[in-house]
């Protein structure tokens, strides 16, 4: 597994790194996106593979049932057939404030859109923007 | 060591190093216009510092073995081998007697410079105890270290000294070219203190030098002749000798001193000629007894000194600024001085078998330089003040300046080394080491005495020069000698003082002048002051101070000597020279352009480089940082290549989950296929295939909540993007640029971001940590019930993910909450409202 979710991070992060590197804001903003699913992917992989060593099944989520307290408590076999629940609280994290992001550039690409009437890098580059004292 | 009561001796001598500054300090607190209590509390620091320096000296013989082992340690920062602990030697213990003697008579030399100006006072005389400070700490200080702490005081005190006249950018411009130059030379030092020390522990000059009578090198360095290129103790002694040589503008870093004269007359006397500007050859001089011994020393010292000293005194012959005159023989002889200590690691056997080092009586040299040097200087800014400093306009002052004209005879008597002066014996002596040394370097000698010969002859000719000049005699200098002077815009005019203040313009060069004629004419009272501090009495049958009738004395004996011929047609090249009309132009030194083409190359080449990197692009930036992150992957690829070995063994287990590789198909199809499509709304639908597939992969993965919230935030992006897209604009018809090397780059990231998720799953995890292979173990098992990690308490809940959020993570969940917050607000205050209350 952490092969295919090798490749999935390769190719995500791939094409993430293309669209960022593209003139046009849109794509730019799709490229963040993705960036956050490669980053997540990545991070999910480090958890190790979620098949059981022996082949039968997927591992347990981390979540405790009611008779493995005491067991869990020490450690052991209860915790060698479940996955690793460390990433998956680092990426819960992850993805709402990728989501911030996220919303927040796309109402910077409105705003600086209807401003400037483009949505092309370079041409932004030459607009003359108002300084903020300006602005007013 | 509390408890231990300090030492006498430590105490006394850091109390003279730190008495100029403590008396310039006080003098801060006088009112403006008590100029005479200000000249008397700093004059009486700078004689306390010597006074002190005397005492210890006295009490202790300075070459003797106890003199050598340095005062008692003070603690100061015992973990940096940083102590307060002070080593009046020889060569340490004089020069600190030759600073603060001259210190003194600079002292009252600035009043009657300065004349009666409370501004220039007020500001000098404290600067002028820093300096002091500075450079007695250098010349006493035990710990190598502490050396290197003074040394950077003598560096900012000269750049203060130097640019004294704030307002004249010129001398600020110069101010800043002495400081970079020393200030590199010290960044050397430190680099060879530190190599040194670390690779022998030896953090004390006392340590350092070999004790007394003991004349093998000390144990770190191998035999003789056999140290290697990667041995770190030439690196250090590289390094440190780097240092020596800016700080004693040696070529081609000699271009500072010149410079240096942009500072008020009685800075040049103190600091550029008698001084700060020793503190090289001092340094040179400390690490000779140990570094002799390098085969490397001889080889790299004496042809830099040589070619330092004839060089430079071919430039101070065509130059017409008095200053500049004698600037430049002072980087002659401190050429000189640095050869005589080169030529210290050769040895000649005479022929009574014995074998002893050619350099003798080099205190002497020293103390020789700094006595009529300092007069000189002394008497050019006294003549700038009340004539003027050029050369060409001095014909004939005698007349009006009698007492400083004699002065200035005198002391370039001196200069010129004619029989009479201490300078004519310190000029034989090093004659003798060159004469000596043919044992050694075979025929090299010769070009080191024509080099030797060259220098005499300008020196002869500049003194004869000055006399003819001053006196009105024909074959002096006149004002229709080509081009005035350059002017270095160094002319302080200031209000002449007259009476006791006014005599001091030159009783003090007429004081220290008349050491030269007390040494030239008795030697014997000369020897029993300086004897004490020389280390390197070694010639045979020289063992006494040749005066000039010991010399001719053995002349007359066993016919005139080599040396002594070779001083004779030195001197009659010199008159003859003098008087010749060649060489009287006012020549520019080519090094003077060492330093702004170098600041030049900075500035400009900088901002090249800046235009070039800083191009305001995104993409520019990005690529830029893609491409340094390639390369340091690339590079650590290459040093292991053992890296890829897991990637094969993560492949062979890749196909253990049949649904797993389906959404991972369709993964990476949709992201594939997102840039090949032009349509906006067929582009956001990709985006949310690729991140339901996305969900799918956390469900396999096991993780419910991640899957949920993924879930919903992917509905409300896809939403977001679709809003977003009506707002937009269309699509500008793009420009089809080449499009390769974006694939390329992002190929490369790709599959770098993909090695390094597989490197980083597989590497074995800590077992001394973990018993399983859980990286959050430590959460799992505190999840509900605790342990005795924990005193027994635990998170009690059942899904560890949201324990670790809410209980052990709680504050990046609060972080993550003020973040989405933030993002809220920002996205309120940006969005455009359709009806706005203004505008």
């Amino acid at each position: 597994m952490t092969f295919v979710m090798a490749v999935c991070v390769a190719v995500v992060f791939g094409v993430s790194i293309y669209m960022l590197l593209g003139r046009e804001l849109k794509g730019l903003a799709m490229g963040v996106f993705l960036l956050g699913h490669a980053a997540n992917l990545c991070i999910l992989a480090q958890s190790g593979s979620p098949v059981l060593p022996d082949g039968e099944g997927l591992k347990a989520p981390p979540v405790l049932s009611h008779g493995d307290y005491e067991a869990a408590a020490h450690g052991g076999e209860a915790l060698s057939r479940m996955v690793d629940p460390l990433p998956q609280a680092l990426i819960l994290t992850a993805i709402v404030i990728s989501f911030a992001v996220m919303a927040f550039l796309l109402t910077l690409i409105i705003v600086s859109a209807r401003k400037t009437n483009t949505l092309d890098i370079n041409e932004l580059g030459k607009e003359q923007l108002p300084t903020p004292s300006q602005a007013h | 060591m509390p408890d231990q009561p300090v030492p006498v001796s430590s105490v006394m001598l850091m109390t003279a190093v730190f008495a100029p500054v403590a008396a310039g300090i006080i003098t801060l607190f006088l009112p403006r216009k008590r100029t005479t209590l200000r000249v008397l509390i700093s004059l009486a620091g700078m004689a306390l510092a010597f006074g002190l320096v005397y005492a210890q000296v006295a009490q202790i013989a300075p070459t003797s073995a106890a003199g050598r082992a340095g005062t008692a340690v003070i603690p100061w920062i015992p973990v940096l081998n940083l102590n307060l602990a002070f080593l009046a030697d020889g060569l340490g213990g004089f020069f600190a007697l030759l600073v603060s003697g001259i210190g003194v008579l600079i002292v009252l030399y600035a009043r009657g410079y300065f004349g009666d100006e409370p501004d220039d006072l007020y500001r000098f005389y404290p600067t002028l105890g820093f300096f002091a400070t500075a450079m007695l700490g250098i010349v006493l200080a035990d710990y190598t270290l502490l050396t290197l702490l003074f040394w950077e005081m003598t560096s900012i005190s000269s750049f203060l000294l130097i640019g004294w006249d704030r307002y004249d950018k010129h001398a600020v411009k110069l101010a800043m070219q002495a400081f970079y130059t020393t200030g590199l030379g010290g960044l050397g030092l430190l680099g060879g203190i530190l190599l040194f020390g670390l690779e022998t522990d030896v953090w004390r000059w006392s340590e350092f030098l070999p004790a007394a009578g003991e004349d093998s090198p000390a144990w770190w360095l191998p035999e003789y002749g056999e140290i290697s290129w990667t041995n770190p103790m030439l690196g250090a002694f590289l390094l440190m000798f780097f240092g020596a040589a800016t700080k004693s503008a040696q070529f081609p870093f000699h271009y500072w001193l010149p410079g240096a004269m942009a500072a008020p007359t009685p800075v040049s006397a103190y600091l550029h000629s008698a001084t700060m500007v020793k503190a090289g050859v001092f340094l040179v001089a400390r690490l000779s007894p140990v570094f002799w011994a390098l085969d490397v020393w001889p080889w790299l010292v004496i042809p830099l000194g040589a070619i330092t000293m004839t060089m430079a005194a071919l430039i101070a012959i065509n130059q017409h600024d008095l200053k500049r005159i004698f600037a430049y023989t002072t980087v002659s002889q401190l050429g000189l001085l640095m050869c005589a200590l080169g030529l210290g690691a050769l040895k000649y056997t005479d022929h009574h078998n014995n074998s002893f080092s050619v350099i003798n009586w080099d205190i002497t040299q020293i103390a020789n330089h700094a006595f009529y040097k300092a007069p000189l200087f002394i008497i050019a800014g006294a003549l700038g003040h009340v004539a003027s400093r050029d050369i060409t306009q001095l014909n004939g002052v005698f007349k009006k300046q009698p007492a400083m004209c004699i002065t200035l005879i005198l002391a370039g008597f001196a200069l010129a080394g004619l029989p009479g002066s201490i300078s004519f014996q310190a000029k034989e002596l090093f004659l003798y080491a060159i004469y000596h040394s043919y044992q050694t370097i075979g025929s090299w000698w010769l070009i080191l005495m024509a080099a030797a010969i060259v220098t005499a002859v300008c020196n002869v000719a500049i003194f004869v020069r000055l006399t003819t000049t001053v006196l009105g005699l024909p074959g002096g200098m006149t004002a229709d000698m080509g081009c005035p002077a350059h002017d270095d815009h160094a002319h302080h005019h200031h209000v002449d003082a007259t009476g006791f203040w006014g005599s001091m313009m030159w009783v003090p060069a007429a004081v220290l002048v008349a050491f030269q004629f007390i040494g030239g004419i008795a030697p014997g009272v000369w020897e029993y002051f300086i004897r004490p501090f020389e280390t390197n009495i070694n010639y045979e049958g020289f063992q006494y101070l040749p005066s000039l009738g010991y010399i001719l004395a053995d002349t007359f004996k066993e016919g005139p000597s080599i040396p002594l011929i070779c001083s004779m047609i030195a001197i009659a090249c010199g008159l003859i020279l003098g008087f010749l009309p060649v060489f009287r132009g006012a020549i520019k030194d080519v090094c003077d352009q060492i330093y702004p083409t170098v600041y030049w190359l900075a500035v400009t080449g900088g901002r090249r480089a800046f235009m070039l990197v800083q191009t305001g692009n995104f993409r520019t930036y990005t690529v830029m940082v893609l491409g340094a992150f390639l390369i340091g992957f690339a590079g650590s690829v290459l040093r292991d290549p053992r890296i890829i070995d897991p990637v094969y063994e993560a492949m062979s287990r890749g196909g253990e989950f049949w649904p797993g590789i389906l959404l991972g198909a369709i993964i990476i199809v949709t992201a594939l296929a997102l840039p090949l499509t032009d349509s906006r709304v067929v582009r956001v639908l990709i985006l949310g295939a690729c991140g339901f597939a996305v969900v799918g992969m956390y469900l396999v993965y096991r993780a419910p909540d991640l899957a949920l919230t993924q879930l919903m935030f992917e509905i409300i992006s896809v939403l977001l993007f679709v809003l977003v897209l009506r707002l937009l604009p269309r699509d500008e018809s793009k420009s089809r640029v080449p499009r390769w090397w974006r694939g390329l780059i992002a190929a490369a990231m790709g599959i770098a971001f993909g090695w390094m998720t597989i490197v980083a799953a597989t590497t074995p995890r800590d077992h001394t940590l973990t018993e399983g292979l859980l990286l959050g173990e430590m959460f799992a098992r505190h999840s509900y019930k605790g342990t005795e990690l924990t005193a027994g308490r635990g998170g009690g809940g059942d899904n560890i993910v949201n324990v670790i959020l809410v209980d052990f993570r709680g504050f990046d969940t609060l972080g993550e909450i003020t973040v989405l917050a933030l993002a809220a607000l920002g996205v309120w205050s940006l969005i455009p409202r359709r009806r706005s209350p203004k505008v």
